[in-house]
């Protein structure tokens, strides 16, 4: 018997199990839906280039990065080992030979590839839609859209150590915090994800001409991208902490 | 004090020591110490007794608030102790999505087994419970007998020397019944400890050769079976006899040392019974005699939570 044989294969299982879920299905509709739009706005023919940079950068930040990107990250960050609460099929994997946080290390590890997949390969295919504009805006965003995703995914696996159903509770998590409190004025918008990607967004595109909305007050980009390390950093320890000594009683 | 449940110890045994398991403000296991040794030990209980929580306890899903519970000398909670048990869990949910053979399969690989000994192992269990014809079908399209079948494969397939099976009879037909029985006779036979929890005292009479029952989160009797049967046939029992004439019937009876009393309701005689292994070889006796006429007869309080309220009275008061 070989300990780490039984890590690849939960793993395998795991990302498979998330792949041919009905999940992918649903986070890939509204990813669709924004390029049926990005193809109906022909945010390329826009003139001029400043005008549309900015355009583009606009739908990055209230359509891309405050919608899609939680949405990605939710499909697969709650799903991953939220789908074993909810099915009651978590006891199977605590009574094998693998250690906890293994098991958890193996859910994260298949659902981080999933979502950074769908959100970088979807933010490619935008920007190449959109042209030589779109190819500028992939180049200096793609790492902000990564640590957003990371930072999303972190937060939503600790919604699944904690909640028993923590799909639903990242679904208005989402469409509270990140939509509603992240738009609000004054400082109160610094509790949402969106808040730090959306500074990182608008301080990297400001050299090439994206407007930062007047009232929102960015951080520096090196102090967005730190944070959101840190959130990811501090939800996946708090994640394998409380996971390590819950005790889950879902079939009782 | 240690309720040695075993006829012999190994240096696998299931060993409880003053466990004690609260959720919350709620107590789920009170002060319970025992030791499971090899063959087939029956936990009975009625719902909400302990079982299950005994079982999670065992198999390492939760941590004693006292006490501890070891396989050996490892704690159950600890990664090698998960090599040495099999669970079977009572939940029916299993990956929907998977075939049975899959489903086993995957969890023979999470024991870290190599592919070719996985897929002997996985065949070779399968066809123990039974399911070698019907491994290929999808779990969602499975009955629940089957489910249990394929629970089982998976708590059997990396050969456990512990195994722990919660409720695994429950819709399971009479002919599948015996053949898990069967199973786990031979099981039994080859030195494995096996416990089985049930509320269904009929299921564990045919089973278990010791048995530990708890009620109301504390172990309230534990032994052979005999043992257990002998405290079960001195319990008050309350019997309903129908006789063409229940007031001579009722008469007689009352001159039985263990007849507490009757009363009559037109046809209808209901005896109270302190002893119900004396009492119904006495009754025999009138019957074969000729000199009375008894058209029905039925115990009131024969289930499961009778047993259970009774033997937990007596643990109180002893």
């Amino acid at each position: 018997m070989n300990s780490l044989r039984a890590f690849k294969t939960l793993l395998q299982f795991s990302f498979l199990r998330l792949f041919w879920s009905i999940n992918t299905m649903m986070v890939l509709l509204p990813v669709v839906g924004c390029l049926l739009f990005i193809l109906r706005r022909g945010f390329g023919k826009l003139t001029p280039p400043e005008k549309a940079f900015d355009a583009f950068g606009t739908f990055l930040v209230f359509v891309f990065s405050s919608f899609l990107i939680p949405i990605c990250s939710l499909g697969f960050g709650t799903t991953a080992l939220g789908a074993e609460r909810e099915e009651q099929t978590l006891v199977f994997l605590l009574t094998r030979p693998i250690p906890r946080w293994q098991v958890l290390l193996a859910k994260i590890l298949a659902s981080l590839p999933l979502s950074c997949g769908i959100v970088l390969t979807s933010f490619a295919v935008y920007c190449l839609l959109v042209g030589s504009i779109g190819l500028k805006a992939l180049l200096i965003y793609w790492p902000a859209m990564l640590g957003m995703t990371v930072a999303y995914v972190s937060l939503f696996h600790l919604f699944a150590v904690v909640f028993r159903h923590p799909t639903m509770l990242a679904l208005v998590y989402a469409l509270f915090i990140e939509l509603f409190v992240g738009n609000l004025p004054g400082s109160i918008k610094r509790l949402a994800i969106n808040y730090y990607g959306r500074s990182l967004i608008y301080g990297l595109g400001a050299a090439e001409g994206l407007k930062t909305p007047r009232g929102f007050e960015g951080i520096p980009e090196a102090q967005a991208y730190w944070t959101l390390a840190g959130i990811a950093g501090g939800c996946l320890l708090a994640a394998f902490l409380l996971f390590q000594t819950k005790e889950y009683r879902d079939s009782a | 004090m240690i309720d040695l449940v075993t006829s012999s110890s190994t240096e696998f045994d299931l060993t409880f020591t003053r466990v004690t398991k609260f959720y919350g403000a709620v107590i789920g296991l009170n002060d319970l110490t025992c030791r499971i040794g090899p063959g087939i030990t029956g936990l009975l209980g009625s719902n909400g007794a302990g079982k299950s929580t005994l079982l999670k306890l065992a198999s390492g899903q939760l941590r004693p608030t006292q006490g501890e519970v070891r396989i050996g000398r490892l704690k159950t909670t600890s990664t090698a102790a998960k090599r040495l048990f099999g669970y079977c869990p009572d939940v029916p949910n299993l990956y929907e999505e998977m075939t049975g053979e899959e489903f086993v399969r995957t969890m023979c690989a999470l024991h870290g087994f190599p592919d070719d000994e996985v897929r002997d192992r996985t065949e070779a269990v399968l066809k123990e419970v039974g399911m070698t014809d019907r491994a290929q079908r999808k779990i969602a399209g499975c009955s629940h007998g089957m489910r249990q079948r394929f629970k089982l494969a998976q708590a059997l397939v990396h050969d456990p020397q512990v195994l722990l099976l919660d409720e695994p009879l429950t819709g399971i037909d009479p002919g599948g019944r015996q053949e898990i029985n069967d199973l786990l006779f031979r099981l039994a036979e080859k030195g494995k400890s096996i416990l089985v929890s049930s509320h269904i005292l009929h299921d564990i009479e045919t089973l278990a050769d010791q048995i530990l029952v708890l009620g109301r989160s504390r172990l309230i009797a534990s032994g052979s079976l005999a043992e257990i049967r002998r405290l079960l046939d001195d319990r008050p029992l309350v019997i309903e006899i129908i006789s063409d004439d229940p007031r001579s019937l009722a008469a007689e009876l009352m001159t039985f040392g263990q007849v507490l009393g009757c009363d009559i309701q037109e046809s209808r005689l209901r005896v109270r019974t302190k002893n119900s292994a004396d009492f119904y070889a006495r009754i025999q006796d009138l019957v074969v005699n000729g000199s009375q006429t008894i058209r029905q007869m039925q115990s009131l309080d024969e289930g499961a939570e009778a047993v259970f309220d009774y033997l937990q009275q007596g643990k109180h008061s002893s």
